[in-house]
């Protein structure tokens, strides 16, 4: 395995662990309120449309961005309506809303144009040109979109956001225990809306990295392929923890990187196996991981405010 | 309290909760055809003439009425095994990998040329897909039971890579591969190991009566046999199960192999009896499409029945309609989706309410906390 | 513009679920520096009266007071804001954070971060002041259930509560504890604040309260002053009925067989903390053995162990000579009555016919062949009803539909009538009404006289007292002391069930 080949793939780990990042972050909010919202696949999903669609008609990266929040926040509020509101199986509601979304985002994307392969501006460095030729560095960090940047700071906020302001602690206290948050004079409703709402923003956010930070192209029938599903399993992983779950992101990332790479290159190994690598250690490292993990008490329960 | 709680014992007859129930799920896939209206007016066609054009495509002749039960044929075998899943209480969501394993698995069979009659061909063929796909399912039921690893995340992730395996499988210079072809598939099944057609100029294969029959069955076993019952206790309450002396986690290892072996057999009907060879992404959507199923059937396997016909029917129409009106065929999973939230969206809050209902009424006595082992 | 006497007035409370009333008509007031005591049965609807009070359900009807004013309590912030506090009985804390983020969890605050150390210097204050002391940087689920109260209590008071709700406040304490509540509760009123007292205890009610409202299947009783009442009267209307649990006569049976034997058994609780230790018990055919203790001593664990749903670390239980495994369903051998009906004693979606046989649903006659046999599963749930009087129009009835005295005779009927060698019954009164626990105790005791070894657990001393040949006191997962059910007196088991060593063992 050559140098070059090392960094290229350090770099990628990078690139292809901010999307994940980003939709962690969400998720572990809105987990840790109670609510798993298995969603985030869809919501991701409809983001990446949303991100390359609104930069294709626009062409305007920020306004991309701004639409696929709002789009996550209204996805985000329909999941939290059912979950929440209706009490509806959060399942179930998850796949569904997936359905919907791979669905619809062919539907849209047939409709988008005419060309199936819509090519459209990535997002831009955040470093001057002048630094992107320094050795290894300069490759690995000083290349990378503002996404990278921005998805590898922003869990450490998360973690202080959860342990050390106030509404970290509401959360945390509505999923261990809503009926004594409510007690305590909280809207748990509320709160639960608000870390749903938090989980489609992020969730969408992370789709649009993938297509207007990594690729810059749209791909029908469901070019997330699974990446809802393995932040989730990275949430458990991570134990609920904005952190250690941002370490489990970046392990999967690093496999995903790991297999374009090495199909690009070729090797002994049939890119097939390759392919099943990110699939294959989300599930190892779920079955090494769960039982050490503290469970939200009422980790995909249905809160009923009556239930006293 | 009491004297009015005694005087009130039966709320609500069983008739009447049935019903209630049924009016429900019509209510929610009203709305969702309504919903998925909307969507086809917004997209520029006269929904009225969509959804004419989708009822001729399905019910409008004789080969088209076929087709559905083409196409319901992986939905009834899908369906019913995910709904087995709920009745025990795991959601079973890897049918497509199953598919892709008993495809697999049915291909090693029907490629060769053996010198036995066509019945045992097909036959030997489905065994075997089905115990690839048996073997597949323990991964995800064993880590459930033993583990708890939460099955929805490990049967998706194990799809992916049913999905590679199958890709690498089909690929030259495997055996399995067609030499040569312009996409990785494997080699043309024999022809003793086809299903047969039921009807001249259509592509009417038997798999969806299998499919019915299947569905007959395990209505049976739920519902008259000591396994059916194990498997309701576990699905209805969990502790009661153990405490009345059920192995739960054997008895979920089982009921994950059992929605692994009936998606076996499905992929290995479809391969048999409609594409005749396995390639990559021959499935696509069934997974999603087998858990609506049994959701809108709510489990029951009568209901897995008529939800697949509906679903089926959809699929039918909705590729008709796409030709016709330009409509995209996509728009049937959404009209699918939308139908199942609208039902759970209506359905749920009710069957809560009349718990709470109970609850409130008996006793003082809480029953704080979930149940104790959390599946994560 | 006159001090007003009364502190909270509640008028005319209804308040109606589906199907049920749990509140017609009920007042409550309490003035400034009083003890109110709130009496009824479990069910009564004292529970829901205060969550009422407390925003957590509207009423529909009648009106609230707080100093005199009408005031809408539309949530749980609204009523803290007027001054009212609760303590549930079952906390309303969550376990996995610690008591002084308990305490500020839910306070308004312009702050976006977290600052606790002003709160801390106000706890310890609290603390001191009442004598109430918690570590405030232990997490909940360390805390002794008694000092989990005190943060309930210091929750409120942090709030500055005028009224303190305490909801069964003694249930989970032992005696000692409950002097230190009492204690408490004196400051609280000499300060001026009021408190309600909801118990279904008559004696610690006498003790404690200046005034008694006492309601009785959702409905307003009368409120009478505690000096002028007697524990007879305040029984007589809280059930409606002259009641007593008396200590039936029973034959003596000579002959000891042990049935049950437990030797150095060691198990853990659900979160991995040693609940038995050491824990060696013998019980005898046609002997009731009570357990008594504060609850969340060991009894859930004790009752799993001998039923096999829960692994020893260490140590043998033998029933009847048999090495206990694993779990053991067959109502023939042991009979368990689960502590938690609807979470594990019945499966609530089955019907009552198929609750009855969830533990022999694959022998014979109910199954032949793998098939289940229908008829006969009606058959026999027909017979079972008649003979335990199962309140049900037939077998084919959800258990979910049943009372709460109806699904229990359902467990019982299910549990005893294969006449087991060795009956367990965990809590199988609680929640149950008067006439509901006589017959629990009526069909244990001809358990016992038939010859089977019991063991009875309740938290619900009187009821231990009433039944048991032998008592035995558990506290922290240890036999505290042994004593004589004829003679055993509830001041000495008292003392044992705070973990002090007995002074009559036998």
């Amino acid at each position: 395995m050559s140098f070059d080949l090392i960094i290229d793939w350090l770099q990628a780990t990078l690139r292809w662990s901010a999307p994940l990042l980003l939709v962690s972050i969400g998720e572990v909010f809105a987990e840790r309120s109670g609510i798993i919202n298995m969603g985030i696949e869809g919501i991701m999903l409809s983001g990446a449309l949303c991100g390359i669609a609104i930069c294709y008609l626009t062409k305007s990266v920020t306004l991309a961005v701004l639409v696929t929040l709002l789009l996550g926040a209204v996805l985000g509020m329909g999941v939290a309506y059912l979950t929440v509101s209706r009490r509806t199986n959060q399942v179930v509601t998850g796949l569904m809303i997936n359905m919907l979304a791979l669905g619809a985002t062919d539907l849209l994307f047939g409709l988008l144009s005419g060309s199936r392969h819509v090519r459209v501006a990535t997002f831009p460095t955040l470093f001057p040109k002048s630094f992107h030729s320094i050795p290894v560095v300069g490759k690995i960090l000083f290349q990378q979109p503002v996404s990278t940047w921005v998805a590898f700071i922003l869990p450490f906020l998360a973690a202080l956001v959860l342990y050390r302001t106030t509404w970290g602690l509401n959360v945390r206290s509505v999923g261990d225990n809503p009926q004594a948050a409510a007690t305590a004079g909280l809207s748990v409703i509320k709160i639960k809306y608000q870390t749903v709402i938090l989980s489609g923003i992020f969730a969408a956010l992370g789709g649009c990295v993938l297509t207007l930070g990594e690729v810059g192209y749209f791909a029908s029938g469901g070019m997330t392929g699974g990446r809802g599903f393995i932040v989730m399993a990275a949430v458990v992983v991570g134990g609920w923890d904005p952190l250690r779950t941002a370490a489990a992101c970046i392990i999967f990332g690093a496999a995903d990187a790991a297999q374009l790479r090495f199909q690009a290159v070729g090797s002994v190994i049939p890119y097939q196996f390759l392919q099943m690598l990110p699939y294959v250690i989300t599930v190892i490292s779920l079955t090494i991981m769960v039982k050490r993990s503290r469970v939200p008490k009422t980790w995909g329960a249905a809160y009923d405010p009556e239930d006293v | 309290m009491k004297s009015v709680t005694k005087s009130k014992m039966i709320r609500m007859p069983l008739i009447g909760d049935v019903m209630m129930s049924g009016a429900r799920t019509v209510i929610g896939i009203v709305m969702g055809l309504v919903a998925g209206g909307i969507l086809i007016a917004l997209s520029g066609v006269n929904p009225f003439a969509a959804y004419a054009s989708m009822l001729r495509g399905a019910f409008g002749s004789l080969p088209a009425f076929s087709n559905v039960l083409v196409r319901a044929s992986p939905l009834l075998l899908g369906g019913i095994g995910v709904a087995m899943g709920i009745k025990a209480g795991v959601w079973n969501t890897g049918i497509e990998g199953y598919m892709y394993l008993g495809a697999i698995g049915a291909a090693v069979v029907a490629i060769q040329p053996l010198s036995i009659p066509p019945i045992l061909h097909v036959l030997l063929s489905f065994v075997v897909g089905m115990l690839f796909a048996a073997v597949w399912g323990l991964i995800p039921g064993y880590l459930r039971a033993y583990k708890g690893v939460n099955e929805v995340t490990s049967t998706i992730m194990l799809n992916y890579v049913a999905i590679y395996l199958t890709s690498w499988l089909v690929s030259s210079p495997q055996p399995l591969a067609e030499e040569g072809a312009f996409y990785p598939m494997s080699k043309l099944f024999q022809e003793s190991a086809q299903l047969p057609i039921l009807m001249r100029g259509t592509s009417l294969h038997p798999g969806a009566f299998i499919g019915i029959a299947i569905c007959l069955l395990f209505y049976f076993i739920l519902n008259y046999t000591p396994f059916g019952f194990r498997t309701r206790m576990l699905g209805s309450n969990i502790n009661a199960a153990r405490y009345s002396g059920v192995d739960t986690k054997k008895q979920v290892v089982f009921i994950m192999v059992i929605g692994a072996i009936l998606g076996g057999l499905s992929g290995a009907i479809e391969v048999t009896g409609l594409k005749h060879r396995v390639y990559m992404e021959f499935v696509t959507g069934t997974g999603y499409q087998s858990v609506a199923v049994a959701l809108l059937a709510g489990g029951n396997p009568l209901g897995v029945i008529l939800t697949a016909l509906f679903f089926a029917a959809l699929k039918a129409g909705g590729a008709t309609m796409s030709i016709e009106t330009g409509v995209g065929a996509s728009m049937t999973d959404v009209i699918i989706a939308l139908c199942v939230i609208f039902v759970i969206a209506v359905g749920v809050d009710g069957r809560r309410r009349m718990k709470k209902k109970t609850a409130k009424a008996e006793t003082a006595v809480t029953t704080e906390g979930k149940e104790d082992e959390h599946v994560v | 513009m006159v001090e007003n006497e009364f502190a909270l007035q509640m008028q005319d409370i209804t308040k109606r679920f589906p199907g049920v009333l749990a509140n017609d008509r009920i007042s409550l007031d309490c003035k400034k520096g009083e003890v109110m005591g709130l009496l009824g049965e479990n069910g009564a609807g004292k529970t829901t009266l205060m969550n009422v009070l407390y925003g957590l359900h509207q009423p529909d009807g009648g009106k609230i007071l707080i100093d005199g004013k009408e005031v809408q309590i539309t949530s749980p912030s609204a009523a803290i804001h007027y001054g009212i506090g609760m303590v549930h009985q079952h906390f309303k804390l969550v376990d996995t954070l610690t008591a002084l983020e308990n305490i500020v969890l839910g306070m308004p605050t312009k702050k976006a971060f977290l600052d606790l150390a002003p709160a801390r210097e106000r706890l310890m204050q609290l603390s001191d002041e009442y004598g109430l002391h918690v570590d405030p940087d232990t997490e909940i689920w360390r805390l002794p259930v008694g000092q989990q109260q005190w943060v309930e209590i210091l929750k409120s008071l942090y709030r500055d509560a005028k009224i303190l709700v305490l909801d069964e406040p003694t249930a989970v304490l032992a005696p000692a504890e409950s002097d230190q509540l009492c204690q408490a509760i004196h400051r609280l009123t000499e300060e001026g604040r009021s408190i309600i007292f909801i118990s279904h205890k008559l004696r610690e009610v006498m003790e404690i309260t200046d005034r008694v409202t006492i309601i009785r299947d959702g409905k307003y009783i009368g409120t009478i002053q505690t000096k002028e009442a007697t524990q007879l009267k305040l029984a007589q209307m809280m059930v409606g009925r002259p009641v007593s649990i008396v200590r039936q006569p029973r034959p003596v049976i000579e002959k000891k067989e042990p049935i049950l034997v437990m030797k150095d058994v060691n198990a853990n609780d659900d979160r991995g903390v040693q609940a038995l230790k050491n824990f060696n018990l013998t019980v005898n055919a046609g002997e009731i053995v009570g357990v008594a203790g504060v609850d969340g001593n060991g009894q859930r664990e004790l009752s799993e162990c001998i039923s096999g749903l829960r692994k020893l670390t260490s140590g043998s239980i033998t029933v009847k000579g048999k090495q206990v495994t694993d779990v053991v369903a067959d109502p023939s051998f042991i009979g368990f009555i689960p502590e938690d009906r609807q979470k594990t004693g019945l499966v609530m979606d089955f019907s009552v016919a198929e609750n009855l046989i969830i533990k022999d649903y694959y022998k014979e006659p109910y199954a032949k062949k793998n098939i289940l046999h229908h008829p006969v599963i009606k058959k026999h749930a027909k017979e079972l009803i008649e003979k335990y009087n199962i309140k049900t129009p037939s077998g084919d009835v959800k258990v979910r539909n049943l009372s709460g005295g109806n699904q229990q005779k359902v467990i019982i009927a299910r549990e005893l009538d294969a006449e087991p060698v060795l009956d367990v019954a965990s809590q199988p009164t609680r929640g149950l009404d008067m006439g509901a626990v006589a017959n629990v105790h009526d069909i244990l005791l001809k358990e016992r006289n038939r010859g089977a070894a019991i063991l009875f657990i309740s938290a619900e001393l009187q009821e231990v007292m009433a039944l048991s040949d032998r008592i035995i006191v558990l506290f922290r997962g240890e036999v505290m002391g042994v004593l004589d059910g004829d003679k055993a007196d509830a001041s000495t088991i008292g003392q044992m069930m705070l973990g002090q060593s007995p002074e009559v063992a036998i």
